[in-house]
């Protein structure tokens, strides 16, 4: 629908974007998903380099059959809990209570 | 040789329960025709036929997201990988989790929150209407025709392994349960729509999900819960790899050799790595699973939930393929490459006998189906809205309705004659080039929609169709197409790539949108404001011209419908125009 706005409604959502609020709201955003992905990506991009360049690092034995191959991937599904649950849990406390003001403002308004 | 038809080598079928299968799949069968039929009656517009009215709960959701994980070569076959190579098969399998946090991170919130039916209502934000709904449909309609293929494949699949015991593939016995599950999947969405669809996944989710922790439970039993006894056996009963490598470390897959007449190892396994992880969660018809949400929150929630509940699911199917080859022994297990997904069906057969493997026949034909019909849902979808909008038109609701109905039996009618003449030849190259796609055109073209200012129509135009040419050149002259013996011809040799596409056509489709935009001088800076305060907010303000006719300017349907139904159902959204 963003062709068919008329330029009032368009003005509108620039003078929320340039906000305080809101520019608050996404370097907050912003930040979080960067850094989450630049973690969590660089380690599953090492883990990968590894498995492929240094294969005898991951065949060496830490517990019985169990070798730095194994607790690898292990960490690495871990690593997908705590990530999403970690950005479940940021998104509610930290971004939610922010939108949902702007939301209201902008929303609000109109009425 | 490449897909079902062409006939994998013959092996001895000592598992298939046929007369159990069938005597398991069809009261499945009829409990979802009872599921879909009563979601039947909620259906009153288009949007309630194609995004269950963004009615569907964050634990729903996240159920029939799982559900739309699993598929023939996400469980079955992979069980049968992780058995035979091991620990490069579980980073395979790792990746599938790893990828799912793409999901989380950059898609299901924002994607919700700007709302609408397909990615063309993103696009349209940051370009000029009619391209940026073509792109859309392209990406959509590629991806469903190459995926739709796959899966009649699989449904081939589980009908010569599960419903047969010949050694030989049955053929005419893979066209018929083709013809009969494809012509039931699609009933399934003629009359459910995504209600339906959505309560399908989510019984199909219930069903595998189950099966497999039980599975789970009868290996560690076996093992007194000791997995340090189990990795021993895996180890010991393992295949022997010709080149001396360990079940339990790397090198199976990523050793030299690893793939036929290619010096491209380990570079191969690892493109396929890094394609899984940044592709895998790009698929068009997973997206639908966000739009249908209460919420961008609850789309976020059910992403959420979802990775972690793959996360447990997937190590569940490490356990069951190491215990696999612990429990059966090297020549217990599928030991090729073609005979993959029978190391399943005969550990559950060697477990329970044939009323365990009957009723993994009957669960895993009802699963592929939910898969087609799910898939059957976004192309329609995509096909209605994104080339009605392509085109300009709006139709009335009630009038749009029936359009999608009439979709629904044309193009599912359509997928049937033309995919079960595809699947012989291609069902092999299909997957991974689809999730090749999702990595060149869909992750780029949605990473720069919400997250570069200066994006415009011909960065996107560049984004799409660039990655899809790439992609497509390199499928054409990679070891799936020639000069490998698994490949569709064998006998000639003009491969070039060993490696998956993603791995290189993902960067280059970032930079055909990077140069493509900045050799434009379109700039909509008003549109980028629009779309990060709507994928950040889910703020919408109703157009104020006039309230009556304006709304009709929305790209939803129930916009238009006069009742008070359609409001009431939306409030849930929290969005006073009722439309996102």
């Amino acid at each position: 629908m963003g062709t068919k706005n008329s330029a009032a409604d368009g003005d509108r959502y620039v003078a929320v974007f340039d906000s305080a609020q809101f520019t608050a709201l996404r370097r907050r955003s912003n930040a979080f998903i960067g850094w989450a992905s630049v973690i969590f990506y660089g380690w599953w991009l090492l883990v990968i380099l590894l498995a492929a360049f240094a294969p005898d690092f991951y065949r060496q034995d830490l517990v019985g059959p169990i070798n730095v191959g194994l607790l690898a991937v292990f960490l690495s599904f871990n690593l997908v809990v705590v990530v999403a649950s970690v950005y479940m849990r940021f998104a509610r406390t930290q971004l939610d209570p922010l939108s949902e003001r702007i939301r209201a403002d902008l929303e609000g308004g109109l009425r | 040789m490449t897909g079902v038809l062409a006939a994998p080598p013959p092996i001895d079928n000592t598992w298939a329960a046929p007369a159990i299968a069938i005597a398991v799949a069809i009261p499945l069968a009829i409990l979802v025709f009872a599921l879909v039929n009563a979601a039947r009656g909620g259906i009153r517009t288009p949007n309630d036929f194609l995004l269950a009215g963004k009615r569907v709960g964050a634990g729903q959701n996240a159920l029939a997201m799982m559900g739309a994980f699993m598929m023939y070569s996400t469980v079955i076959i992979i069980i049968g990988h992780v058995a035979l190579n091991g620990y490069d098969a579980i980073l395979f399998v790792t990746a599938f989790a790893v990828g799912s946090v793409l999901g989380v991170l950059i898609y299901a919130g924002p994607m919700r929150n700007v709302g609408g039916h397909t990615m063309g209502d993103l696009f349209v934000l940051r370009a000029r209407e009619r391209p940026a709904r073509i792109a859309s449909a392209v990406v959509t309609l590629v991806t469903y025709t190459m995926f739709m293929v796959a899966m009649l494949g699989a449904i081939g699949l589980v009908a010569t392994r599960m419903f047969d015991t010949s050694p030989e593939a049955n053929l005419p016995l893979a066209a018929v349960a083709m013809v009969v599950v494809g012509l039931v999947a699609i009933l399934w969405v003629y009359m459910g729509g995504m209600p339906g669809v959505t309560r399908m996944l989510v019984l199909k989710a219930i069903l595998v999900g189950s099966f497999v922790v039980v599975l789970t439970v009868v290996v560690l039993a076996k093992y007194k819960l000791n997995i340090i006894d189990l990795l021993d056996d895996a180890e010991a009963n393992a295949n022997p790899d010709k080149r001396g490598y360990d079940l339990l470390g790397p090198g199976r897959l990523f050793g030299e050799n690893s793939t036929p007449n290619s010096g491209q190892d380990p570079w191969v396994h690892l493109s396929k790595l890094v394609s899984v992880v940044i592709g895998g969660m790009g698929m068009p018809w997973l997206f639908m699973r966000y739009y249908v949400a209460t919420s961008g929150r609850d789309a976020r929630r059910s992403a959420g939930w979802a990775a972690m509940f793959t996360a447990g699911f997937y190590q569940l199917l490490i356990i069951i393929g190491l215990g696999a080859v612990a429990l059966l022994g090297a020549k217990g297990i599928g030991t090729n490459y073609h005979h993959r997904d029978t190391t399943l069906p005969r550990l559950v057969d060697d477990f329970g006998g044939e009323w365990a493997s009957g009723l993994l026949g009957g669960v895993a034909m009802i699963s592929v189906a939910a898969i087609f019909a799910a898939m059957l849902i976004n192309a329609v979808t995509s096909y209605t809205k994104d080339i009605n909008a392509a085109r300009g038109r709006q139709p009335e609701p009630a009038a749009e309705l029936k359009e999608i109905r009439r979709n629904v039996l044309v193009i599912g009618i359509v997928s049937l004659v033309a995919g079960a003449a595809m699947v012989p030849v291609f069902t092999r190259i299909f997957i991974p080039t689809v999730v090749d796609l999702g990595a060149s055109t869909v992750l780029p073209a949605i990473v720069y929609s919400l997250f570069w200012r200066r994006f415009n129509t011909r960065g996107l135009m560049w984004t799409v169709y660039g990655g899809l040419a790439v992609t497509v050149v390199m499928v054409a002259f990679s070891n799936g197409v020639s000069g490998d013996p698994n490949s569709w011809w064998p006998n000639s040799d003009f491969k070039i790539f060993d490696i998956e596409p993603g791995l290189i056509a993902g960067p280059l489709g970032f930079l055909f949108g990077y140069l493509g935009t900045i050799t434009s001088s379109e700039r909509n800076d008003a549109g980028f404001a629009e779309m990060q305060v709507r994928a950040l907010t889910g703020a919408v303000v109703p157009p104020r011209n006039d309230p009556s006719t304006g709304s009709a300017n929305l790209p939803t349907g129930s916009v238009g419908v006069p009742n008070g139904s359609a409001d009431k159902r939306d409030r849930g959204s929290r969005t006073p125009s009722g439309a996102h």
